[in-house]
């Protein structure tokens, strides 16, 4: 058996576009660091638009793997375009975040791209390490600096009992290709109790990844650590690659291990939601809400997975199509919070009562965004999504998840129209003493960048929610 | 161009143009265009109704929407849906109407208010209309948000705490039921393989068993939440109590319905089998329901709280006569939904007008003698009552004397019936007492504020302008449907085989 098998080239080129850009950043940089941000931004739209080229052209293993790779790689031009915000933010350099931005986004490709768990592995560190440092470069702030060391020390624990589990299932099966491991673990000689070692300790390190419960914690921390597009990275780009490598684990490797898995999924799923919507009920702060929230929503993203070996092409595609929905729902409000942040001085609710009178497209995208979220109409793109993920649920029979998943919409529902509520206080009920207007700032070019990134994603939610094929028709 | 299809894009267009057009019209223009979209969205839909064939749907259309996962645009009318769609688009007429004399709080307010009304409009279309079980969902939850709008903001001036708790309630209450009958639509869909609601009709009683009685127990769930079926009415009280006038009459005479048209659409037609079995049980809560409501009734303090509260007892009948599944316990539920939505609709603007003019609607500052202070209002609230108490010949009393019949009918033997013969006797006797009840706390109302010696008042002023327009269209609409329910009995009777098809 070769340890290094080939390459495969197909398969390896989105990725690597990506990350080869991400280098020509830093380079570029480092030697002529006048460029700043519209450089460092070109540069990996640049990159990122080639990686899609490549993907386009039929580089990816699979439709899902493909999908998911898209999904990936538009959510990370969504945010470059965002992070423009920062351009006049001494403390994030616009070279080394264009730099840590592509290389997670890379890792992350990688991760859904992964054909054996050596792979998984590298891509796992490949995505954590940049994202960790990208949330430590707020060096003004005490508080990131911690929030990154919680994430570095958390994403260690997790990595090392994934490889620990690794070293586990490449003794019972003697190699560590998804193909072998596959092969080897029908093997009857296998003894049961060990696979249920393994399976858990393989998937602590996705599930980490994805943030579900009880790997959670370390995401509102890190999130108020960062910067507001570094978190809407994390949200997105980061649980959408982990999302994709569990998918992939469980549909195939370990595929025969389904009754071992699955109640742990299923577990994991309804704590997530639960316990993720619990915490965010308690947030007056935009960011940190929608660090709670994602929590929520990656359990609905696992929800559909219970499902998976009942093998359809439709119960393969539920995850990735909630994912593709909340991708732009959760883009669109972070990239109002970026905004905010610049042109109404916070990210706290208070900065946001009333906003919808002044600013009507901040009005639109909360509503749009949130309510997606949320799953109602008139963002009935989310209704239908949430509608995606029950469906396999119940064809797999967890009546019991479906009816907490129902709670939790209700649950969802509370906390995302307090802060639509918030945004369209009428006139004589903001007390103009309470706006808090902050160091608010007539935002320059990159702010205007950012702008559109809330207007696009206005009319994709639009345009989904009266024709939700849009986003549909594409996925597999 | 299907006239069912513009009704239901009409209002929808309306409100986004008043929402973007606000700063350049005045309260009494967004009212008048309210009044204007809404009335033409009721001869469109008469006019369509007329105009087809009377043969399975009229103006049924059918457009792959999402093609993936199956879901249609797939709409249609029929004896069910037509009188509660020709009722919603009349009573948002009228509620706009209202508007024109009493703009709400708030500086140029009528036009936001008046563009959550007409999306209330579109989505109660939606449902009465959809032949789609996700797109019927859609439609079930797009009016709930609004309405949150329309109590928390405008509802009772001297309770802002109260009012946005009880918005609050309402909308976790439906919520939480909603979101439950999603997974029953789901579970549909898994045993089905289809949502459109046309083809699951078909299918009849092929669905059952665990699976399909899970289906139907969510199902039921979430539209008892909506209707409300007792206990789970614990919703209505405040939101209907501190709703502002508009929003309580909406309330009650179009949310309401979509509950009970669910019962009709998407439990019996649609799960035939586990309804059987689940129909006792539901039989029995609307019998408690009508007991305990008309017992809660005796004790209310406030006018529009005991009208409230009256909705739970006459929701009881509907749903003691769905339960019977019988001919005659479906045409009642029909008819007095239809009936229920205009004689709720007068209490209620009458109960505004009271609360208009004295601050409160609590029956001890209201006073005595209204008869001599405010003669008309005095007698359109005499009428309502006596309506809403069942008195032959006006609106009230062919629903519930239909729906007693369906049971009596169950009670005497007769095939298919959903009841029992025993239950359906003590069922009967409970319903019986209910009416008896109702009768009595109508009277005590009456006889506190109408008789008795005239205790004059600074606020009193007789009915005027929009106030009096609103009460002659009710109280005439009141008298043709009592003196000739056959109007909608002609209607409604063709379409009960496609409800009961499956149940038989």
């Amino acid at each position: 058996m070769t340890v290094v098998d080939a390459i495969d080239w197909t398969s390896a080129g989105v990725p690597l576009l990506v990350a080869v850009g991400a280098i020509v950043v830093l380079v570029v940089d480092a030697f002529w660091p006048a460029g700043g941000w519209r450089r460092s931004g070109t540069l990996a739209i640049a990159s990122l638009a080639a990686a899609a080229a490549w993907l386009a052209n039929g580089g990816s293993s699979g439709a899902i793997v493909a999908g998911f790779s898209w999904v990936i790689l538009l959510s990370a031009l969504a945010v470059v375009l965002l992070a423009q915000v920062l351009e006049d933010d001494a403390q994030m350099p616009a070279g080394e975040s264009g730099f840590l931005l592509l290389s997670a986004t890379a890792g992350a490709l990688t991760l859904a791209a992964a054909d054996d768990f050596v792979t998984l592995v590298v891509a796992l560190e490949l995505l954590s390490l940049p994202s960790i440092a990208l949330v430590a470069m707020r060096r003004d702030r005490a508080a990131a600096v911690s929030s990154a060391w919680t994430f570095f020390i958390a994403s260690a624990t997790a990595t090392a009992i994934t490889l620990m589990g690794l070293s586990l299932l490449y003794g019972v099966t003697g190699t560590l290709t998804y193909e072998g491991v596959l092969v080897g673990l029908q093997d009857d000689r296998v003894p049961e109790r060990t696979t249920a070692v393994v399976v858990v300790l393989v998937l602590v390190g996705l599930v980490f990844k994805v943030g579900a419960v009880p790997f959670h914690l370390w995401i509102p921390d890190a999130y108020r650590g960062a910067s507001v597009p570094v978190a809407a990275f994390l949200s997105v780009v980061s649980k959408g690659g982990a999302l994709a490598a569990l998918l992939v684990v469980l549909a195939y490797p370990f595929l025969p291990l389904q009754p071992r898995w699955d109640i742990f999924i299923a577990v994991v799923a309804a704590l997530s939601m639960t316990i993720g919507n619990l915490g965010a009920l308690a947030q007056r702060d935009v960011v940190g809400m929608l660090a709670w929230s994602s929590i929520a929503q990656g359990g609905f993203v696992l929800a559909p997975l219970v499902a998976v070996s009942l093998g359809s092409d439709d119960i393969l595609s539920a995850p990735l199509r909630y994912l593709a929905v909340y991708a732009i729902a959760n883009l669109t409000v972070f990239a109002v919070a970026a905004v905010g942040l610049r042109t109404l001085g916070g990210t706290s609710y208070a900065h946001y009562a009333g906003v919808a009178r002044r600013q009507p497209l901040f009005g639109v995208a909360l509503v749009m965004g949130l309510l997606a979220l949320a799953g109602f109409p008139p963002a009935v793109i989310g209704l239908v999504a949430k509608y995606v993920v029950l469906q396999p649920v119940m064809l797999g029979g967890y009546a019991w998840l479906a009816v907490v998943m129902a709670f939790n919409v209700a649950l969802g529902l509370v906390y995302y129209l307090r802060l639509v509520v918030v945004a369209f206080a009428p006139a004589d009920r903001v007390d103009e003493g309470a706006v808090v207007t902050g160091a608010a700032v007539r935002g320059g070019r990159g702010t205007t960048i950012a702008y559109s990134v809330v207007a696009i994603g206005v009319v994709l939610l639009l345009a989904t929610s009266v024709y939700p094929t849009l986003v549909f028709g594409p996925l597999p | 161009m299907n006239g069912l299809v513009v009704a239901l894009a009409l209002p929808a267009v309306a409100a986004l143009l008043l929402v973007v057009l606000r700063d350049m019209l005045t309260d009494r223009l967004a009212a008048w265009a309210g009044v204007g979209v809404s009335v033409v969205v009721a001869m469109l839909l008469l006019v369509t109704w007329v105009g087809g064939d009377g043969d399975g749907y009229v103006a049924e259309v059918d457009l792959v929407w999402v093609r993936s996962l199956d879901l249609h645009l797939h709409l249609g009318m029929d004896g069910i849906s037509f009188p509660l769609l020709l009722m919603t688009a009349l009573v948002t007429a009228l509620v706009c109407w209202a508007l024109v004399d009493d703009p709400p709080r708030g500086d140029n307010a009528t036009p936001g208010l008046v563009g959550l009304l007409m999306v209330v409009l579109t989505a109660s279309i939606g449902v009465f209309a959809a032949l789609d079980l996700v797109l019927f969902f859609v439609f079930f939850e797009l009016a709930l948000i609004p309405m949150w709008f329309v109590i928390a903001r405008w509802g009772d001036p001297h309770d802002p705490v109260g009012r946005r708790t009880a918005a609050t309630r309402f909308l976790l209450y439906t919520v939480v039921g909603s979101a439950l009958m999603l997974v029953g639509f789901v579970t549909v869909w898994a045993l089905a393989g289809t949502v459109q609601i046309p083809e699951l009709a078909a299918l009849g009683a092929q669905l059952d068993g665990g699976w399909a009685l899970f289906a139907a127990c969510m199902i039921a769930l979430g539209l008892a939440v909506k209707t409300p079926v007792w206990p789970l009415h614990l919703w209505l009280p405040d939101a209907h109590a501190k709703a502002p006038t508009v929003g309580s009459v909406l309330l009650a005479a179009v949310f309401l319905k979509l509950g009970t048209y669910g019962l009709l659409r998407v439990f019996v037609a649609v799960l035939p089998g586990p309804a059987r079995d689940l129909a006792p049980w539901l039989g029995l809560l609307g019998v408690v329901g009508i007991v305990v409501a008309s017992l809660a009734c005796l004790r209310q303090a406030d006018l529009k709280r005991l009208i409230a509260y009256s909705s739970v007892g006459h929701m009881g009948f509907v749903v003691l006569g769905i339960a019977t599944l019988t001919e005659i316990g479906i045409a009642a539920a029909v008819f007095a939904s239809v009936a229920h939505g205009v004689v709720t609709a007068l209490l209620f603007f009458n109960a505004g007008s009271l609360k208009r003019r004295f601050g409160t609607a609590e029956i001890s500052v209201l006073g005595r003698g209204m008869y001599a202070r405010m003669p008309a209002l005095a007698v359109v609230l005499a009428f309502a009552s006596v309506a809403s108490l069942g008195l032959p010949g006006l609106a009230g009393f062919w629903g519930e004397m239909m729906a007693l019949r369906g049971t009596y009918e169950a009670a005497a033997g007769a095939d298919g019936a959903g009841l029992g013969e025993a239950l359906a006797a003590v069922l009967l006797v409970g319903a019986l007492l209910g009416v008896l009840l109702t009768s009595a706390y109508f009277l005590r109302v009456l006889r506190r504020t109408l008789q008795g010696v005239p205790t004059p008042h600074d606020a009193d002023t007789d009915l005027a302008g929009s106030e009096r327009g609103i009460a002659i269209v009710l109280v005439v609409a009141v008298l043709v449907l009592g003196l000739v329910p056959g109007l909608v009995m002609g209607v409604v009777e063709p379409s009960i085989p496609a409800i009961l098809g499956g149940a038989r």
